[in-house]
Formats: structure tokens, C-alpha cells, sequence
């Protein structure tokens, strides 16, 4: 049973990493733990965990109305595991989408709220009742074990044939809806994928896909259990789903040509690769290797074929849930190693639950030995000092849970303070000192670099015992240092420019809160001391700099106000009228063109009191030489 | 209806409605992002102003289309369009699954990234002040009138004035007049705008009508299905109980 263990503990140990990602995922957003964007707002986890998880559930459906619906009984034997599988996907599903949400609590909203013409509206009801339909079909098999529970039993083997009725129709809905929610995104889905009927073509290739699914567990599980494999009834399934493949490919490419777009095909873009790619891997090949008997009916054939389908149809779901998406990233999506590991663990712990429910319950005809009820599994004693070697049990759970453990710190360990607490903004990137005490920085992080006097922040920001720790903060974890923005806010946006902690810290000017503050007053901005009560060389007199609040102006408005005003000063000092006009600056833009409607417009906006140019460029141009102060009016210095 | 009227060949590019809208409502400094797209939008910034060569500079915000594909793809309802025209938000009801951002062919939502408690978040068309009678902060500031604030109709008037009175001033097309259905924020300029959707021309169709077939299928879809299943377990089930009887034919069902 080495097979089993092993397999488990590289289960466990998926799920322990898995668990130190989830934490990271919740305590800190989406941001930090994907590569989700604004461009690309959908990934991996819908497009692996919901779309193709429903897809591989789509084995239950299938088989229940091959069994109970059409009544061929030889498939009685493997339909109790099909079942099991549907439940814990669609379980699997509901827990990958609780990762994807932003505000998973809110996820029952669905059931209050309704929107009937989401799409959305729909799939998230179908896995609400196809979940409940799964569990009581699949209900009677553990309850066989409890002899109290036999009424509920033998009522819901009575409600069977209802239930799977709901179940088919439900998944029906289901697995077509998941191509409904792509019909909204006509000017996004690639063309080659984009189909009015996208519900039906994902239909129909998931009964392809829940028969090929059906067929690659047989194959899995007599492998771990070296059980033999039902190899005809596999072939069956086979057979069924060669005609499945045949059709969904014979749809497609009707589809296509009734589209008008087979000429996509000869577009030679990288999507009509994929194409090309999921369409053999899908259908193509598999349906032409089960049309050879000889395959259906040997093991290494069905090997062949059953994975290969199963990976060509779910690829089909990637691409549709946004691989081949048209012009919405600027950038590649690739799915973060963490939104990988946190799809990894839910399979992994939807694999060991099915493992728990094999092993325990009656859901193959033949149920295997279960590893831990051995015989060989009581506990065996040391002879001589009586001490507990152990049972195989304790032994084996021992091993998972250091698998987890392990496995939970390496995924911590994985997890960079830098990744995790920059909230997104990249540290700027450095390079060395270029020409003594200047490095070159990019840092607005877009690409143009610009140099940074080193040595004068130094000497600025109180020489080089204490002012090192003001940008590079040992305390987070690789972070070599703040933007330039972190310092000056201002270059983004209204910002605190007075800082308040600096003046308050021991580490800064070190004031009490009296010392400009009044005693009995709230303390507020208005309360306090001017700055040019202590300043007294900050602002010059007759400057236009008004203290409002702590917040100083951004650099669009800052300019727009500081600068204006100055310029509206200056403009009756020297008798320059058009020094406050908008052309002074922006020279470039087409206001300055001569322009009747404008013309207008700037009468009306003047008599507003809004300055707007009257006229061109040379005329400005002297003026500009001749009044622009040459040192910046104010001049902000450390106490 | 209330709608904007954007013309780029007024518009200086001087980000005064930016700064309007971040104050107007209350949103956070802006730093640059990882997961931000290049036009300027984010969680942060519900309005940015495009620069394109000329130059000629085209704000950006969301359009507030008549039939929005986001309030019709949000399966709890969040995203609304009031009678005024506002496609609004309502945080309280969000799940949170972006699939509205997947929907706007204009690509406008954006969402708090960085937060651990994130909210989906685009311009609302300053509803509160619409309620208080009040216009958009945007249009208000706006120093040159290049982005005014009206009833659409007369907005879309204004709009074939100028474009009638100015011969060779504007392209001869309103962006925003027809397109998925039309939508309440418009512009006219004298540069191509068709990169507002990545160089796609949009069809007049509402972006709700593509999904509203399949959606209408669906209980179809449902009770049709159980009746075939029910039908044919029916009809099979009657076959077998007859075969019982005669157990002779019996063989007759070997093949399938
Ligand atoms: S532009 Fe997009 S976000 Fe705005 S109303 Fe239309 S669909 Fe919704
Ligand atoms: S993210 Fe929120 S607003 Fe957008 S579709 Fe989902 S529930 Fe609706
Ligand atoms: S209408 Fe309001 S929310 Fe929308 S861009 Fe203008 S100021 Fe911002």
C-alpha cells in the first residue's frame, strides 16, 4: 500500500502549502497572492477551478442517466464513484471559488439578490441545488454504514429516480451556462472561440468529457489499489464517447463556417496554434484512437486516450475563460506560483477526501484494503523496555502531518514580506552609484530614470548615523527602499506634506504637543502655530501659500494654484497681463490656435473669472523669459 | 436622462476633473500599481485623461452605457441603472466575483487589489450630487467647458450642432450616440476615439441582448430535459417490465 501512502503525503503536503498561501490570500487581498489585474480581472482560478472543476464533475450526470435513466446496469459497478466524483468537484469548486472572491462572505447573496439575467445568476444556483441533489444521491452510500440512518436511507434510494432527474437537468444547465458567461464578451472571446451557441458546444463536450473523466479514475484508482481495471466497461465508455467527440467536433466546425470565420484558421496568430492544439487534443485525436478497437480495449490505450481528452476539453475551458481573450491585457497573464498552489490544494484535498470515502464506504463494488485496518496495524511493542513502536496508522498519520507541516512552513517561507506588504508598488529599481554621491533611480517606477542626489538626502535628513532608517526600513522584509513618492507624496497626488509624526517623534523634531497647540483648544490645524511662527524663512511675505491643512496640493493642482497665483501677482508687479494665462505655460496645446467657437467660449469663462489665452504663442514666449522668477518662490527646509 | 458630452478638441489636458473626482469622492492618493492599466483608470482614479498624439487629450471615465452589460452580467444586482441615467454601485451586495469587469466592453471597472476587503469601483456620475441637484464634480471644474453636463438629448444636439456648424472641425461621428445600445457619456473629437475599445468598432446591439437568449432558454432547457429523461426512463422502464414477462426476448436487448 506504498502506493496509496505516498500519494497521500504529496497530497498532505500540497494542501500544507496551500494553507500558508490561503492565509497570505486573506489577510492581505487578491493583489498581493495573484497576478490578477485590472486587464485581466479572471484567472487560473476560475478558469481551472470553477470552469474546468465543473467540466471533470460532468461524470456524474453521465453515468446516472446511463444507469438509472437509460438502465444499463453493466455500468451499476462504477457509478457510485462517478457520483462521489461530482460531489466533491462541485464541493471543490465552491471552495476555489471562495479563494477568487473578493468578498466571499457575501457569496450567499445569491440567494436573496436576484439578477435573473446574469448568467452568473444562474451558474451559481445550479451549484447551489446540484450540490444538494449530489449529496442525497450519494447520501445512501455512507449511511449504509450506520444502521440509525437506514429510513433516510431507503427514502432517498426511493427518491432516486427523481433526483436524477433534477441532477441531469441541472447539470444541463450547469455545464451550458459556464458558455453563457462568455456570451456578454462578444468583443473580447477570440472569433474561432465566440459562438452564439457556446452553451450548447460546452454541453456537448462535457458528456464527452464526463465519460473520458469516468474512465481515467477507473484507471487511477485500480492503479493505487491494484485493483484490475473494469477494462470492458471502460471500452464502453469509449465507444459512447467517440460518437460524443465526433459530433462536438462536427458542431464546431459547422459553427465556424456558419459564422463566416473559417478564415481565422489561415490568421496564423498565436490563438489559431492553440486552436488547432485544443482541437486535436480534445476530439480529434482521442475520437480517431477509440475508433480503433484495439485501443478502447487495452489499458495502455485507454491511458493514452482518457488523460488526453480530459486535457484537451479543460484546456477548451481555459481558453475560453480567458486565454484567448482579445485585447484585454497590455501584459501576459501567468498565473502566480500562489494562485497555482491554491488550486493545486483543493484538488489535492477533494483527491484525499475521495481516497477517505473509497476507503471507508461502499463505493466500488470491490472495496479495497484499507491501508490503516490492516491487521498488521495494532500496535506492536518493543519487548524489552515496552515501549509503543507504533502502528502503521499512527505512523502513516504521523507522516501527513509533518507532510502538511513542513509543507505549510516551506509555503511561508515562499511568501516575501516584499510581495505580500508593498500593496502593489514595486520597490524602484537601483543601480550603482553613477559619479560620486549620485545614483540613478527609477523612481516613478516607469521606466525613465533620474538622478538622485544620495549624499545631499543624506546630509538633508540628519547625516548618516539617523537618516539612513527614513528610506531603507530594516524592518521590512527585502525592502531596499521607499519610492521617491513615499517622501514626496505630492508627486502623485494630495499628500500630507506637513508630517505631523516627524515634527511629534523623538526621532524628528521631538515637540510636545503644546508647543503648538493652544492647552484648551481641540487640537486641529487651526489651533496650532503657523509655520512661519517657528519657520520664519518658509514662506517669504507675499507668498500665495495658504496653510489650510495638512494636506499639500498635488502636483497638477499645485501647479495650477501656487504657480497661477504667483503668476497673477507677478502679472500686475511687472504690468504682464497674460503672465497668468494658460498659454504662458502650456505653450504647446492647441488653445493657442486662433478659433472662433473658442474665442466664444473664453469671453464667457473670463467673465467667470477663469483665465483663458487670447493670444499666440511669440507673444508669450518674451514673457515667459522675461517675468518666471528664477529660484522657486518658496523654499521648504528641515528645522 | 442626465449624460456628459465630452469634446477633446476643447479639452487643455489639464486633469482638473481628475482632481475634482478624487475629491468629490473622497478617494485615496494615487501611487502606480502593479495590476494598473496604462490609461490612467484605477481604483483610485475614476476619471484620467488619455494623452494621443496631436495632441489631442480624451477623458476617460466610465460611460454609463443605457442597457450596461456590468449591471446586467452582476448576478446580485450591485451595479444599477437609476432613472437619471447613473449605472450606481452598491458595495453591500457585491460578492465580489469581477465578472462585471470581465462584461464592460469599455473595459472601465477597476477593483481594490490591495485590499483584503475589496470593492469593485468606477464612476458613479457623482450620483449623490445629481440627487442634490447638483452636477458631476467633473463637469463643474472643468475650466474650458470641454466637458459639459446636460439632458441627453440636448446633450446629442449640442453634439450635431457643433459637428454641422464647424465643417471639418470633428470626425463626423458621436462615440457613445448608438453603440451597445448607446450609452450617457458621449464624446466628439477631431481624432480617431476608436481606442477607447482597443480599435474595435462596437455594434449597435445592447451588450444584455447577446446573453438574453441563452437566458431565456433556460427553463426550457430545465423541464425540458427532466420530461425527455423522465419520458425515456418511462419508456425504458415499461420495455423491461414487459421483457420480464417474456423472457424469450430477452436476448433482443443484448445490443445497445
Ligand atoms: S461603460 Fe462599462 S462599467 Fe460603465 S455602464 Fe457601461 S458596461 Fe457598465
Ligand atoms: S464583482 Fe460585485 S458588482 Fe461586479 S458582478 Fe460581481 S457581485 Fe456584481
Ligand atoms: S461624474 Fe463624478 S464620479 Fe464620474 S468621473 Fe466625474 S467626478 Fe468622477
Amino acid at each position: 500500500m506504498n502506493r496509496v501512502r505516498n500519494f497521500k503525503l504529496f497530497l498532505w503536503a500540497l494542501l500544507g502549502l496551500g494553507a500558508a498561501v490561503g492565509t497570505a490570500r486573506f489577510m492581505f487581498g487578491l493583489g498581493a497572492t495573484t497576478n490578477l489585474s485590472d486587464a485581466v480581472p479572471w484567472g487560473l482560478w476560475i478558469g481551472f477551478d470553477v470552469m474546468s472543476g465543473v467540466a471533470l464533475a460532468a461524470g456524474g450526470f453521465v453515468l446516472t442517466a446511463t444507469v438509472y435513466i437509460f438502465r444499463l446496469e453493466r455500468f451499476h459497478g462504477i457509478v457510485r464513484a462517478a457520483v462521489l466524483t461530482a460531489f466533491l468537484g462541485y464541493v471543490a469548486v465552491a471552495v476555489g471559488l471562495l479563494f477568487d472572491l473578493g468578498l466571499p462572505w457575501n457569496i450567499w447573496h445569491m440567494i436573496i439578490f436576484w439578477n435573473p439575467h446574469s448568467p452568473l445568476f444562474e451558474v451559481g444556483w445550479c451549484v447551489m441545488l446540484y450540490l444538494t441533489v449530489l449529496l442525497l444521491e450519494f447520501f445512501p452510500v455512507p449511511a449504509e454504514s450506520f444502521s440509525g440512518l437506514a429510513k433516510v436511507r431507503n427514502f432517498l434510494v426511493k427518491l432516486r429516480l427523481p433526483l436524477v432527474i433534477a441532477g441531469i437537468s441541472l447539470s444541463t444547465l450547469h455545464q451550458s451556462s459556464l458558455g453563457s458567461l462568455f456570451l456578454i464578451m462578444p468583443y473580447h472571446v477570440h472569433p474561432l472561440w465566440y459562438s452564439p451557441i457556446l452553451p450548447v458546444i460546452f454541453f456537448l463536450s462535457a458528456i464527452a468529457l464526463g465519460l473520458m473523466m469516468v474512465t481515467f479514475e477507473g484507471l487511477i484508482s485500480s492503479y493505487l489499489y491494484r485493483r484490475a481495471p473494469e477494462t470492458d466497461i471502460l471500452a464502453k465508455l469509449g465507444a459512447a464517447a467517440r460518437w460524443v467527440l465526433l459530433l462536438y467536433l462536427g458542431v464546431r466546425f459547422t459553427d465556424l463556417a456558419a459564422r463566416g470565420q473559417l478564415g481565422h484558421l489561415a490568421d496564423g496568430g498565436w490563438q489559431v496554434t492553440l486552436f488547432w492544439m485544443e482541437i486535436a487534443l480534445s476530439a480529434a485525436i482521442p475520437a480517431a484512437l477509440l475508433f480503433i478497437p484495439r485501443v478502447r480495449h487495452s489499458l495502455a490505450g485507454l491511458w493514452i486516450v482518457a488523460p488526453m481528452a480530459v486535457t484537451g476539453i479543460v484546456f477548451n475551458r481555459i481558453n475560453v475563460g480567458g486565454l484567448v481573450h482579445q485585447q484585454r491585457g497590455e501584459t501576459l497573464y501567468l498565473p502566480a506560483w500562489t494562485e497555482i498552489a491554491i488550486s493545486a490544494a483543493v484538488v489535492a484535498a477533494a483527491a484525499l477526501a475521495f481516497l477517505y470515502f473509497v476507503e471507508k464506504f461502499h463505493v466500488w463494488e470491490r472495496r479495497p484494503q484499507d491501508p490503516e485496518a490492516a491487521p498488521a496495524a495494532l500496535p506492536r511493542f518493543d519487548v524489552a523496555s515496552f515501549a509503543s513502536l507504533g502502528s502503521p496508522l499512527v505512523r502513516s498519520r504521523t507522516l501527513y502531518s509533518l507532510a502538511f507541516v513542513f509543507a505549510a512552513a516551506f509555503g511561508f517561507s515562499l511568501l516575501s514580506g516584499e510581495a505580500l506588504s508593498s500593496r502593489g508598488v514595486d520597490p524602484a529599481p537601483v543601480e550603482e552609484a553613477r559619479g560620486g554621491d549620485t545614483l540613478w533611480i527609477d523612481g516613478n517606477l516607469d521606466g525613465f530614470g533620474t538622478a538622485f542626489a544620495h549624499r545631499r538626502h543624506v546630509e538633508r535628513l540628519g547625516g548618516d548615523s539617523t537618516s539612513c532608517a527614513l528610506c531603507h526600513h530594516l524592518n521590512v522584509p527585502r525592502d531596499r527602499q521607499s519610492g521617491c513618492y513615499s517622501c514626496h507624496r505630492d508627486m502623485y497626488s494630495v499628500s500630507d506634506a506637513f508630517g505631523h509624526d516627524r515634527h511629534a517623534s523623538p526621532a524628528g523634531a521631538a515637540l510636545g504637543c503644546f508647543d503648538c497647540h493652544a492647552p484648551d483648544a481641540v487640537k486641529s490645524a487651526q489651533s496650532a502655530k503657523e509655520c512661519a511662527d517657528c519657520h520664519k524663512d518658509l514662506i517669504p511675505a507675499g507668498a500665495v501659500i495658504e496653510v489650510e491643512d495638512y494636506q499639500a496640493a498635488g502636483y497638477t493642482e499645485a501647479m495650477h494654484q501656487v504657480c497661477l497665483g504667483c503668476h497673477q501677482q507677478q502679472a500686475e508687479a511687472v504690468e504682464k497681463p497674460d503672465l497668468p494665462r494658460c498659454g504662458t505655460c502650456h505653450r504647446e496645446h492647441k488653445l493657442l490656435v486662433d478659433d472662433p467657437l473658442l474665442a466664444q467660449r473664453y469671453q464667457r469663462l473670463e467673465s467667470r473669472g477663469v483665465i483663458v489665452p487670447e493670444v499666440l504663442e511669440e507673444h508669450f514666449q518674451g514673457i515667459r523669459l522675461a517675468a518666471l522668477p528664477q529660484e522657486p518662490v518658496t523654499q521648504i527646509d528641515e528645522p | 436622462m442626465k449624460a456628459i458630452l465630452t469634446d477633446t478638441t476643447l479639452c487643455i489636458g489639464c486633469r482638473d476633473c481628475v482632481v475634482a473626482c478624487r475629491k468629490a469622492n473622497a478617494l485615496e492618493p494615487e501611487v502606480p500599481r502593479r495590476w494598473e492599466t496604462r490609461d490612467g483608470l484605477s481604483a483610485r482614479n475614476w476619471t484620467s485623461i488619455v494623452e494621443r498624439p496631436g495632441p489631442v487629450y480624451v477623458r476617460k471615465q466610465c460611460r454609463h452605457c443605457l442597457e450596461p452589460a456590468c449591471a446586467s452580467a452582476c448576478p446580485v444586482g450591485a451595479l444599477r441603472r437609476t432613472p437619471e441615467g447613473a449605472v450606481v454601485y452598491d458595495g453591500s451586495k457585491c460578492m465580489g466575483c469581477r465578472y462585471c469587469m470581465m462584461a464592460c466592453p469599455y473595459g472601465i471597472p477597476r477593483y481594490d487589489w490591495d485590499l483584503a476587503v475589496p470593492y469593485v469601483r468606477k464612476c458613479i456620475l457623482c450620483y449623490d450630487r445629481l440627487k442634490e441637484g447638483k452636477q458631476p464634480a467633473c463637469t463643474e471644474i472643468c475650466p474650458t467647458e470641454a466637458t459639459i453636463f446636460g439632458d441627453r438629448e440636448a446633450l446629442l444636439q449640442e453634439a450635431r450642432r457643433r459637428i454641422r456648424e464647424n465643417p471639418g472641425r470633428y470626425a463626423d461621428k458621436i462615440w457613445g450616440e448608438t453603440e451597445v445600445g448607446g450609452t450617457s457619456v458621449f464624446y466628439i473629437s477631431d481624432a480617431d476615439l476608436s481606442f477607447l475599445t482597443r480599435g474595435r468598432e462596437l455594434a449597435q446591439t445592447p451588450m444584455p441582448a447577446h446573453t438574453a437568449s441563452a437566458m431565456h432558454a433556460v427553463p426550457f432547457a430545465f423541464f425540458g430535459m427532466a420530461a425527455t429523461m423522465a419520458g425515456i426512463s418511462w419508456i425504458i422502464g415499461r420495455r423491461m417490465d414487459l421483457q420480464q414477462k417474456s423472457p424469450e426476448d430477452k436476448k433482443d436487448d443484448d445490443h445497445e
